[in-house]
């Protein structure tokens, strides 16, 4: 990389937000408001630019600096790691230039709180490029705490509505609550193995079957990030977040912050646990996990009009979908799911930036009031194009993601959860299908009024000083940017040899657990592997997108043109979905409730499995 | 949910995590044992750099990146905190009023305390690599030891002694100083936070490189960082009113 070492790029990632934060904390008192939004959207740009140049660096090899000089010896360090590999380079990367989008989109965002806001969306930052770079399980937690300190206060920003502070408050009470629990799991790795690095413990641990500790530990220590991640029945704070966050904090949470929580429980299940929690037994249980999360996460997206909640709803869905791809344990796994992450960022991102200017032009972001409101200009077929893309359309980014999962599922035997993939995609697009069409075209039947009793109700305020009459640039250019992005996922990738073979290595790379341990402790050179196999386009992988789109679109045009007698007949279903919703009530007892009863639930069924499971 | 629904769910969550922490317990090494992997390098590594207080070694040393991140979570959390109490809409500053009497003993008392909290706080502070104590804890008793002034019944002599602007202006200034101690590490020792200062010999106040450094700038971090968040509490129960505020309303 010219200019910096490839070692010095990641704690600059790390380094560079945080000044650039205190720097806006402290220049908001006097400079006029245009030069920290240039500076705050500067320093996200820069720290793009040095995770893609760790990005590329990584697929040499991992790159991997000890902070403070404290080298291992023997394979023995006191110090912090930061081990980037092209996956979580290309998260950090990933996190950066969204952030750098949302405070594009931001420039016209009325209150900043006197420079707060851009100081904690750089902070916030800071905390995912931390906790996406490091390897070591405490430093993963410090930076974890960080997202979720500033993520919060974001969420609750507009504090003039109760909503606001309400959904601020499940979002903290309940990743508070998780990472208490990932301590304690923290404290009992610590006490068997006296270490804390990802590559120290997983070597004290390795080789030998895991006992009771072992388990619980894992468990423990993954519930804070499968919490972040949303996971089922974890899940019910991020609806209530993303609903009241401001729209650029959307995109950072839905784009980029769940998706580090899986991202988190990968790693260190490959990097710790993975020679000592049998695979057989995490791979059923986070397999049955997000079948259960899609499902709940489907059911919940297309029966909403609240369009936030509708995106954030879908986004639960996908999560489902990424913790399968996980689950498979395979590189070619691996793979599939970051090259999903990556082009649901963009697409996902869109959609709540789309989203945020109906808000700011019609103060209300439900599907019936926005009835054939929204004209057909730009916005309408950016969203009309996310929506398709959402649905798996090749060869987009979110497409080629699913694509790649259906054949790993399928390589690894299990070729049925091609159709949960399929269901899932087609749920989703078709949902956001449909509120698009009804939004911008006035398609299909009129909704009734909002029921105050199923979810929150329709008047909001708009994000910026006056509601917008007409679509202001910058805004519109942070919509192009990420839909750009996700567009060029599945295109650049999926079509263009020697970036799909990138692709694939970068799966298995991060798989490698040996080559991890032997870098990170002994330094040794990155180890030369096989030929990966390259995340391109293939006819299945077509054909299964098509598929899916062209379910979506019956899924759309259902929901929008159904006959007044069948829709009569549907409503049969009403008390079902209705008891779902109301499972989803905004009490924050309940989701703690829920959370203890996803931890024991994950805890048995991981006790119980090893016996139960050959191997 | 209903009460009882919830009550279900809850403890059947909570009685199987129970279980399932009674059975990893039963897997914990025996209390009291000499295999410590973790305690023998640092306590090796504090030495190797002359640092007598090996947790102040372990904090502003070994592992500095964990608490660069912490001191990042204190002022993301005083941000936010100032961000969620601003004054919004129908929110209003309430005017001043002279203050109740006090007894004068308490007065006194808070009078002749804060120069000797100061002191002891700077102290604490300042031989953080030394003895017990450092940057957070030092931080602490500074912060505190300001607010003898509200507990003496003057908030406006606390004001005074309080311009907010300048302790934000701190705030920042000490999060850019970690930040530049560890860029500066970089640049000289090859690796961020690398502790390139010459580490003296023991008890030497100055010694042990930059984990004092560090210990100043945590200090300075964490005393405006809780002045600043105990000021934004103080106005919002003292000096705010607004009837339905998003606080207040239910």
């Amino acid at each position: 990389m010219p200019w910096v070492p490839d070692t010095a790029a990641a704690p600059l990632a790390v380094a560079v937000p945080i000044v650039a934060a205190c720097l806006a904390l402290v220049g908001a008192r006097w400079a006029p408001r245009p030069l920290i939004d240039l500076l705050a959207t500067g320093a996200a740009a820069v720290t793009a630019w040095l995770t893609g140049a760790l990005t590329l660096a990584a697929f040499g090899g991992r790159v991997v600096t000890w902070t403070g000089g404290w080298s291992p010896r023997d394979g023995r360090s006191v110090g912090i790691v930061l081990a980037a590999d092209p996956v979580n380079a290309g998260l950090a990367c990933l996190a950066s230039a969204l952030t750098c989008c949302a405070l594009l989109y931001s420039w016209r965002y009325v209150d900043s709180a006197a420079g707060h806001y851009h100081a904690l969306v750089l902070l916030f930052l800071a905390g995912m490029n931390g906790f996406a770079l490091t390897g070591d399980l405490f430093d993963m937690f410090v930076f974890f705490e960080l997202m979720g300190a500033t993520a919060f206060a974001l969420t609750g920003l507009r504090v003039e509505e109760p909503n606001s502070l309400q959904g601020g408050l499940n979002f903290a009470v309940i990743n508070s609550l998780a990472a208490y629990l990932s301590l304690i799991g923290l404290g009992l790795l610590y006490a068997r193995t006296g270490q804390l690095g990802l590559a120290q413990i997983g070597a004290a641990l390795g080789g030998r079957p895991a006992d009771a500790l072992v388990v619980v530990a894992f468990v423990l220590a993954i519930v804070g990030f499968v919490t972040k991640a949303a996971m089922a029945p974890m899940h019910f704070w991020l609806a209530d977040a993303h609903a009241v966050a401001p729209a650029p904090v959307c995109v950072l949470m839905s784009g980029v912050m769940v998706e580090l929580g899986v991202y988190a429980l990968a790693r260190v299940y490959v990097t710790v646990f993975s020679a000592a929690v049998p695979a057989a037994a995490v791979r059923e249980a986070f397999i049955a996990f997000g079948v259960l999360t899609a499902a709940v996460g489907c059911v919940m997206c297309v029966t909403q009009r609240h369009l936030k909640r509708l995106f954030a709803y879908s986004t639960i869905a996908h999560i489902g979908l990424f913790l399968i791809g996980f689950a498979l344990l395979t590189p070619d796994g691996f793979t599939g799911v970051a090259v999903y992450v990556a082009g649901h960022a963009g697409i996902k991102g869109a959609l709540f930036l789309l989203a945020g200017l109906l808000l700011d032009r019609f103060q209300t972001v439900d599907e019936g009031e926005l009835f054939g409101r929204g004209g057909r200009g730009a916005p309408c077929w950016l969203f009309l194009l996310a929506a398709l893309a959402l649905a798996g359309l090749p060869p987009l980014g979110p497409g080629l993601g699913k694509a790649l999962s259906e054949d790993a599922a399928g390589a690894a035997g299990l070729p049925w959860l091609a159709a949960v993939f399929v269901l899932v995609s087609a749920v989703t697009g078709g949902a956001v299908l449909r509120a698009g069409l009804r939004v911008f075209l006035g398609l299909g039947h009129r909704l009734g009024p909002v029921e105050r009793d199923t979810q929150t109700a329709g008047e909001e305020r708009p994000e910026t000083e006056t509601a917008l009459t007409r679509t202001p640039p910058t805004m519109l250019a942070a919509v192009v940017l990420l839909v750009l992005g996700g567009v060029a996922a599945g295109v650049a990738v999926g079509l263009v040899p020697a970036l799909a073979a990138a692709a694939g290595r970068a799966g298995q790379t991060f798989a490698d657990r040996a080559g991890y341990l032997g870098q990170v402790l002994y330094g040794g050179p990155p180890r030369p592997a096989p030929p990966p196999v390259a995340a391109r386009w293939t006819g299945s992988g077509v054909l299964s997108g098509v598929v899916s789109t062209v379910l979506a679109g019956a899924v759309a045009a259902l929901s929008l043109w159904l006959p007044r007698g069948a829709r009569v007949r549907a409503r049969r279903l009403r008390p079902a979905v209705d008891g779902l919703h109301r499972l989803h009530s905004g009490h924050v007892g309940d989701y703690v409730a829920w959370l203890l009863a996803g931890a024991a639930g994950l805890a048995l069924a991981l006790l119980a499995l090893p016996a139960a499971a050959p191997g | 949910m209903s009460g009882r629904a919830r009550l279900v769910v809850f403890v059947l969550g909570a009685a199987g995590l129970a279980v399932a922490f009674v059975f990893a317990l039963g897997g914990m090494p025996p209390f009291g044992g000499s295999e410590h992997p973790y305690r023998d390098l640092a306590v090796a590594a504090a030495l190797r750099h002359v640092t007598p207080n090996v947790v102040s070694s372990v904090n502003f040393d070994q592992r500095a990146l964990d608490t660069l991140g912490e001191e990042t979570i204190l002022l993301g959390s005083v941000i936010g905190a100032a961000a969620l109490l601003r004054l919004v809409g129908h929110e209003k500053e309430r005017p001043e009023r002279a203050g109740g009497r006090l007894p004068d003993a308490i007065g006194l008392g808070c009078y002749l305390l804060l120069p000797v909290t100061l002191l002891i706080g700077l102290d604490v502070v300042a031989h953080g690599h030394l003895t017990p104590g450092g940057g957070f804890q030092g931080g602490v008793v500074l912060a505190t030891g300001l607010h003898l002034l509200y507990l003496a019944g003057r908030y406006r002599s606390l004001e005074r002694l309080r311009p907010l602007a300048w302790y934000e202006f701190g705030e920042g200034a000490s999060a850019t100083a970690f930040v530049g101690v560890g860029l500066a590490g970089l640049a000289a020792g090859g690796s961020f936070l690398a502790n390139v200062l010459p580490l003296g010999s023991f008890r030497e106040l100055l010694s042990a490189g930059t984990v004092p450094v560090l210990n100043i700038v945590v200090g300075c971090a964490v005393a405006t960082g809780a002045v600043v968040l105990l000021a934004q509490f103080l106005e919002q129960a003292i000096r705010i009113t607004g009837g339905a505020g998003p606080g207040s309303s239910g």
